[in-house]
């Protein structure tokens, strides 16, 4: 016991040290990040009590829904936490830095394995739990639980946790055995990535909209009755809802049946991963050492990445080969790809299914309305792949830093080769967004034009705010590359471009409208489309402010680095 | 033609390096204080010093990685913070604890660190196999630098920081994780390097080294250049009657000795 409570304690010490010993203005920081915190609770628990209220105004299907909605949304978690369960098993157990010193010390292998599974039921479950709790929450307030439903919310979550992780621990043990470690991690996201694109795909083409205008409620009678079971009564998070369901809408459950279920496979689950682990762990351990990569030389693909950029001065170019390259060869990176493509076919998708001949606004109105609208969301769009791929692109270079610090180059090439290789990929995917959600939307050619020369330009802005402020908080100690942009700087670059974009639409929202309101007065004189260069102008010199600024504020960091 | 003639000479005889007071501080900390060191061209040098001493802090600053508090580096007759990319492009580095790109492979990091000093591609393309065969990573050209051992990870930043052939070598530590072949061949180069003009800036704690290979040594202990010169000044400066750079070490950074 003694000797697991030392191995958990760098874990421990860690946290206090990070609560307690913050660097300079760490109070700013961490009171930002309470704030959005308490913020993000508080917009969950309304959301979910809306919905909720919402069902109860549907006559006797109330709670049906809810409880449809519960199991729903804990299967969503149970999923979540096996596949990260899986990664951080996976790192815990065998990439974790420390794992050379904690193996050569005198410990006994069980305490080893109970320290990493409380290490990997942690670091993965704190997220799920920091979402659940406001949903729970909005399902006491609005269907009474009271006491009773807090006490076996206290009881169940702490079981439906722990089951995942030891699964997790126990998949990934067996995985390593007959899988090299570092290529099990690519691998592991790969499918884990599909998998959410797949889920993902299916949600939004399921369109779940449907479900709450009356006009499909036959249908959706049809649907409850064949799901007035759990649609998978073998799973925990089925057993989990059946006891929180006795609580809320006073369901007739046995719960001396579901309760020690649910305790038995908490108990048995962490044992076997144990006895398995005792069996498998070091030949596992010891394999994952080995793994090697094959030899790399595609001649087409540099042909291609040298036609690329040629337009460059040679050393731009040699940073953006470099960037490239290492981009395409590290695969928690480049499959990210596939989300972004997701991301691209759900959003044009959704425009496809808007219904706009059923509002009362005449169509081409309100179109030229969803459509400037589309701007704003595009621009958020483009912001959050900006903080997904431009964000990390200086912390990226990770502690092979120096080699740029020492060669001849200057850091505002450096930093200027990162804006122009982001730069183009963003312009082509802002550009295609807006073009053909525009498309599909059959707007007036001056909104066209102005969609497209706008967006052109809050591409500038959006790749400069997220290089720049990428540089103003870089991360050069970093496990993984995903990581990098979940941090404060992150979610600074996420603001900063937020208000760019708000700043844009609003600059154009004036004679935007009154060009799209002139229909309704025939009598009125009527407007020309170059009303609208005067905000143009204006959105150009903003745009060109939100390039330089963060730009600068970001080398001002780097050089500063050296005092 | 007289005046080409004399300001070539004058030139070849500036110090490669020069450390002008060269201080660092880190708060109230000095881990680099008024440091004077001036070392000649083709020139050894030996930084030699305890942990901690400020060796790595002064090698940074060089390399322009820091910023000194006061003093100046001037290295091959740049000022490294008034001119740094001029100076940089005549400098080779190579740190204690080289981390570089995992996912490109040898060639390419080599090709990728010759651009960056401005090389032509053929150029660069002679050096490539010709410092890869002098390290014996030639048939390791093509693999992804995350499979290279720790050694070999040493020795193709080796490579990188003679790409450009540069007048200046700055090496930390150069033996850490080097077996005794490749420590003997690193030696060998550091040596073969001075004969031709190349000036050597060499940190180090192993006193071996440091007698093998450095014309002059300077010691520095707690921030400070506490002594400098050829082996026979340092024995005369410690007192120390065997002729052994380890025992004059051991006198001059024993806490308490004057200095």
């Amino acid at each position: 016991m003694s000797t697991l409570v030392v191995l958990l304690s760098p874990l421990f010490l860690s946290w206090k040290n990070e609560l307690w010993l913050r660097r300079e203005n760490g109070w700013l920081r961490s009171l930002i990040v309470l704030f959005l915190g308490f913020a993000f609770w508080v917009a969950t628990f309304w959301i979910v009590r809306r919905v909720l209220l919402y069902f109860q105004t549907v006559h006797e299907l109330g709670p049906a829904l809810a409880y449809q909605l519960l199991l729903i949304v804990l299967l969503t978690f149970l999923s979540m936490l096996l596949f990260s369960n899986l990664i951080t098993a996976l790192s815990a157990f065998f990439l974790a830095r420390d794992l050379d010193l904690v193996l050569s010390a005198p410990t006994p292998l069980s305490s080893f394995f109970y320290s990493r599974l409380i290490t990997t039921t942690l670091n993965s479950s704190w997220m799920v739990l920091f979402f659940s709790l406001p949903i729970f929450a909005a399902y006491a307030a609005v269907f009474g639980g009271g006491i009773r439903f807090y006490a076996w919310v206290a009881l169940v979550l702490p079981l439906f946790l722990i089951i995942p992780a030891a699964l997790g621990v126990l998949v990934t043990q067996l995985l390593v055995y007959f899988l090299p470690a570092r290529r099990i991690r690519d691998i592991l996201f790969f499918v884990g990535l599909f998998a959410f694109i797949i889920f993902y795909l299916f949600f939004r083409f399921s369109q779940p909209e449907r479900l709450v205008q009356p006009e499909t409620f036959g249908h959706f009678l049809e649907f409850l009755a064949a799901m007035e079971t759990p649609s998978s009564p073998y799973l925990p998070s089925s057993w989990s809802a059946e006891i929180f369901a006795s609580a809320l809408f006073k369901k007739p459950v046995d719960l001396w049946f579901f309760y020690p279920l649910l305790l038995s496979y908490a108990l048995f689950f962490p044992l076997l991963a144990c006895w398995v682990s005792s069996a498998v762990y070091l030949t596992g351990w010891s394999k994952a050492q080995e793994s090697r990569q094959g030899r790399h030389h595609s001649y087409l693909l540099d042909r291609v990445i040298r036609g690329a950029t040629s337009f460059f001065p040679e050393t731009l170019k040699a940073i953006m080969i470099k960037d490239i390259k290492t981009f395409l060869r590290d695969t928690t990176q480049w499959s990210q790809l596939f989300l972004l493509l997701a991301l691209v076919v759900v959003y044009l998708y959704n425009f496809k299914v808007l219904p706009i001949e059923r509002s009362p606004i005449p169509s081409s109105t309100l179109r030229t309305v969803v459509s400037f609208t589309n701007l704003a969301l595009a621009g958020f769009v483009l912001s959050a792949v900006a903080v997904r791929f431009a964000f990390p692109a200086i912390s990226l270079e990770g502690k092979a830093f120096w080699i740029l610090q020492t060669a001849p180059i200057s850091l505002r090439q450096l930093l200027w080769s990162k804006f122009w290789l982001n730069l183009v990929p963003l312009l082509f995917l802002g550009e295609l967004l807006v073009f053909l959600s525009n498309l599909l939307l059959r707007v007036p050619t001056w909104m066209m034009t102005l969609s497209l020369i706008t967006i052109f330009l809050m591409t500038f802005g959006i790749t400069a705010i997220a290089v720049g402020v990428g540089a103003l908080y870089p991360k050069f100690d970093y496990d993984h590359a995903a990581e990098i942009s979940t941090g404060f700087g992150g979610m600074i670059c996420m603001i900063f471009s937020i208000g760019f974009i708000g700043l844009t639409v609003m600059i154009e929202a004036w004679p935007v409208y009154l060009l799209t309101v002139q229909k309704f007065d025939p009598g009125a004189v009527a407007r020309s489309p170059w009303l609208l260069v005067p905000s143009l102008v204006m959105i150009f010199v903003l745009t060109a402010a939100a390039v330089v600024f963060p730009i600068k504020l970001g080398l001002n960091k780097l050089e500063s680095m050296r005092a | 033609m007289l005046f080409q003639n004399l300001a070539f000479n004058l030139k070849s005889k500036i110090d490669m390096i020069q450390l002008e007071n060269l201080t660092k501080r880190y708060g109230r900390l000095a881990a680099v204080d008024s440091l004077n060191i001036d070392v000649r061209p083709g020139e050894v040098f030996g930084f030699l010093g305890p942990n901690g001493a400020g060796k790595t802090t002064t090698i940074r600053v060089m390399m322009g990685i820091l910023k000194p508090t006061s003093g100046r580096a001037i290295m091959g007759g740049y000022d490294i913070e008034k001119e740094p990319e001029k100076a940089k492009a005549i400098i080779g580095y190579v740190p204690d604890r080289p981390a570089i790109y995992e996912k490109l492979s040898g060639a390419e990091f080599l090709n990728f660190v010759g651009k960056l000093h401005h090389m032509g591609g053929e150029q660069i393309d002679r050096r490539i196999p010709e410092l890869l065969e002098c390290f014996e990573l030639l048939e390791w050209r093509d693999e992804l630098v995350e499979s290279y051992s720790h050694g070999m990870k040493q020795r193709l930043v080796l490579c990188a920081s003679l790409i450009h052939e540069p007048k200046i070598l700055v090496v930390d530590e150069p033996m850490v994780g080097i077996d005794p072949k490749g420590a003997r061949t690193l030696k060998d180069l550091f040596l073969s390097l001075a004969k031709k003009g190349t000036t050597i800036f060499l940190s180090t704690h192993s006193i071996g080294v440091a007698e093998e290979v450095c014309e002059r040594v300077g010691i520095i202990h707690k921030g400070k250049l506490i002594a400098s010169g050829t082996m026979a000044e340092l024995l005369q400066l410690a007192k120390v009657e065997e002729g052994k750079l380890e025992s004059v070490f051991l006198e001059l950074t024993r806490d308490g000795a004057s200095s």
